[in-house]
């Protein structure tokens, strides 16, 4: 028989949106029952650690943050495998996978993002749930680098088709995991050049990182990354993934072919709004939310990769945990928080390189003052942008030192127009200057 | 003195190393740090660290 309850907090998601917001509800509200429902099968898992699993650096198991019996100690319930299929604001109700009904008294929707696939991958190549067996991946979820994982472990030539933040990152850990490999196999063969992973990826933009990145940081990362033993193709748009029963590589429009036995698509997210767009909520890019992280719907809220607040899914892990917070403390008392969005801060995770960018980092205009400071042959790059005597958004490679006074200055606003022409001295103490 | 993880990212942080980059001195418990300290790996605030059992 089909189960119907009646829940005080329910909370759709299980990343690190859904568990934040899970623990700050039975903090604000130590009584409460939250209840979790997660459509993967795993429990809450560290996602930027995936890289790490991917590269074989760690265990599946370091993954999991806590053992389950820690989330019922402190009243949250967390269901997995439980993909909730329909939400019926009207009537505070959901409906699960298996036909199960739940009523909720406040929602969060924490539903994430997921892949973005081009439309150059083609159904039969795209990649899915029941698809990785052609070598055609994304990375976003413990299956998919599972999957990725068991697939690489025979393969000599892999291509990242996206220099982005998670493309770059994916394709440190294929290469490490290729060095790992080498190693092992040292041991028994004698050619151990025929074991390398060969690991490109594949630019549309001019340079890696358009995001965060302006050409001439780009530049400087990309030789850093070329030491490291990856290979790059800027200005290179994919016209299509080539081999049938399996990947062998991919054509660029200009003709090009790089190969990989292994594709793997990093080509940006997207925010899972279905649920709430099939409710009627108010959707656009991502699920709409005002200062307290309210949707359109009375008693649901959103929180993390689904969200867009003033315009923006942030997409970041700091926005997330913010978000959740703020939702959560609205969802126990109503106009108790307030949202004011979220300074964009990156880093690039990869050992041995220092990349952060912070706010608007390659603001270009009139309006702004930009100072740089390049010096190649260390692989160091710095640029400040400044509008009104005030720093909006820099890019820090190689240098770690100055990333908390520069977060705190663009944060607080604070006018630094007297030391404009020294912010990138050596001598001058940003930290103070933060004070 | 108590190792600290962050739920978000798994960076732990570790007392006797501190967080230089971040002017966090060697020797610095997690409970000393500043209330605008950040996880240096994910950005993420102190109240989303647990100890480490």
């Amino acid at each position: 028989m089909r189960k119907s309850s009646s829940l005080r907090y329910v909370v759709i998601g299980n990343g690190v949106a859904g568990v934040t917001a899970a623990q700050s509800l039975v903090r604000a509200d130590p009584a409460a029952e939250v209840h979790i429902f997660g459509k993967e099968p795993y429990p809450y898992y560290q996602r930027p650690r995936l890289w790490e699993f991917l590269a074989g650096e760690i265990e599946q198991q370091t993954l999991y943050f806590r053992p389950p019996e820690w989330y019922a100690a402190k009243g949250i319930h967390v269901h997995l495998d439980a993909q909730v299929t329909a939400l019926d604001p009207a009537e505070h109700r959901l409906t699960l996978a298996d036909g199960d009904k739940v009523h909720y008294g406040r929602l969060l929707l924490a539903t994430g993002a997921r892949s973005f696939v081009p439309p150059f991958a083609e159904a039969d190549k795209a990649p899915g749930e029941h698809r990785r067996t052609n070598g055609v991946f994304t990375l976003r979820t413990l299956d998919d680098a599972q999957a990725m994982k068991a697939y690489a472990g025979d393969i000599r030539s892999a291509v990242v088709i996206g220099g982005g933040l998670l493309g770059l990152e994916t394709a440190r850990a294929l290469l490490s995991l290729g060095l790992r490999r080498g190693r092992t196999l040292d041991e028994s063969r004698s050619n151990p050049s025929a074991e390398r992973l060969d690991v490109s990826v594949i630019e549309s933009a001019p340079h890696l990182l358009p995001r965060q990145l302006d050409a001439e940081g780009a530049q400087v990362l990309q030789g850093r990354l070329e030491a490291m033993g990856l290979r790059f193709l800027t200005d290179a748009a994919t016209e299509t993934i080539l081999g049938n029963e399996r990947a062998t590589g991919v054509r660029l429009k200009d003709g090009r072919v790089v190969e990989g036995e292994l594709v793997l698509i990093s080509t940006g997210i997207r925010s899972r709004v279905e649920l709430a767009r099939e409710a009627g909520l108010e959707v656009n890019r991502g699920l709409i939310v005002d200062e307290q992280l309210r949707t359109s719907a009375a008693d649901v809220y959103a929180a993390g990769d689904v969200a867009e607040f003033e315009g923006v899914v942030y997409g970041i892990i700091p926005a997330a945990t913010e978000q959740a917070q703020v939702a959560a403390a609205n969802m126990v008392a109503d106009g108790s928080a307030t949202y004011s969005g979220t300074v964009p801060a990156t880093t690039l995770k990869i050992v041995g390189i220092d990349l952060t960018c912070l706010g608007d980092a390659t603001a270009t205009g009139d309006e702004f003052v930009v100072l740089r400071q390049v010096d190649r042959a260390n692989g160091v790059y710095r640029r400040l942008a400044l509008r009104d005597g005030k720093i909006v958004g820099a890019i820090l490679l190689g240098d770690t030192q100055n990333v908390r006074p520069l977060k705190q200055l663009i944060t607080t606003g604070r006018d630094v127009s007297a030391y404009s022409d020294q912010l990138l001295d050596e001598d001058l103490d940003l930290k103070a200057l933060a004070q | 003195m108590d190792k600290w993880e962050c739920l978000a990212c798994g960076y732990i942080y570790d007392p006797a190393v501190g967080d230089p980059d971040s002017g966090i001195a060697p020797g610095t418990p997690f409970e000393d740090l500043p209330e605008d300290w950040v996880c240096p790996e994910c950005g993420v605030g102190k109240d989303m660290f647990e100890k480490v059992e």
